[in-house]
């Protein structure tokens, strides 16, 4: 399966994670929801809604772990009968990302917890030196920036993954 | 360590060469119990273990061998053993100059008292 992101910089330890851990979706986004990259997924409104439902999740995680813990929740996991969903918190020096992984009987949450772990360090890594901004999340630009995300995400897929990629269809 | 599994942990631990074992769920590939060394990666091997064994059973069933029921991998410092009752896998990790046979006995005597 291929990357579609709008960072280059993330496409080498994703594509790593996604081959690794035999993810059949894979989802990198900002913690306010905004995709960085995606992987498997074929329609952008797909794309938009699993990072408003991802980012919802985490953030209620972690507000559910600093009540009950002192500190916030990192990593979530739901077993569904056929795929299942791991969501956690890669940290940078640029700021935190979640990636939701989804995976099937291919692989196992042990698997995906190892790889994460390696993606983590290696996202880390990658990140290239920038000037952190103190422009809020939450922007009269926020829908602008988010539909810029999509497009740069979904042009790079277009561009990247060949049309008869049986990849595609993961979503549907 | 639940006392049962840590009973199956330790006799196996008893064993010469015998560096580290774990009980692991098949499908998750996630710890439930583990007898190792301190620096041992327990997470790691529970996961590798567990995809590894999950396939060769699923190899066996496709050349219509059966259920495969004790795995022996061996590697240039040593082996990993691993025998499953159910969805769980004891896995073992051994020096060079263990006992296999003697191991295989044990580990699968060790999978049958989990069922």
């Amino acid at each position: 399966m291929r990357i579609a992101t709008g960072e280059p910089w993330v496409d080498a330890p994703l594509q790593r994670f996604v081959d690794d851990a035999r993810a059949r979706l894979a989802l990198l986004l900002h913690p306010s929801g905004q995709v960085l990259a995606q992987c498997g997924f074929t329609r952008a409104v797909d794309v938009m809604s699993a990072c408003a439902l991802a980012a919802a999740i985490h953030a209620a995680a972690a507000e559910l772990g600093r009540q009950l813990d002192g500190k916030p929740f990192r990593e979530l996991h739901h077993a569904g009968l056929e795929r299942q969903l791991h969501l956690a918190q890669a940290d940078t020096a640029y700021g935190s990302y979640i990636l939701l992984t989804v995976f099937d009987s291919e692989s196992s949450i042990g698997l995906v917890r190892v790889f994460f772990d390696t993606f983590a360090h290696a996202l880390a890594a990658a990140t290239p030196v920038m000037q952190r901004t103190s422009v809020p999340v939450f922007g009269s630009d926020f829908e602008r920036d988010l539909s810029a995300s999509l497009d740069a995400v979904f042009r790079v897929g277009a561009r990247g993954r060949p049309p008869s990629d049986p990849s595609a269809d993961e979503s549907s | 360590m639940s006392a049962d599994y840590a009973d199956v942990l330790e006799c196996l631990a008893r064993n010469r060469g015998v560096r580290g074992s774990l009980i692991v769920s098949q499908t998750d590939g996630l710890v439930i119990d583990a007898n190792l060394r301190i620096g041992q990666r327990g997470d790691h091997l529970a996961a590798f273990a567990a995809t590894v064994y999950r396939r060769t059973r699923a190899a066996a069933g496709a050349a219509d061998l059966g259920t495969a029921c004790f795995l022996q991998l061996d590697a240039q410092n040593g082996y990993i053993c691993a025998a499953g009752s159910g969805d769980l896998v004891i896995v073992v990790v051994t020096d060079p100059g263990v006992n296999v046979g003697l191991l295989r006995a044990e580990l699968l005597r060790a999978a049958k008292s989990l069922r």
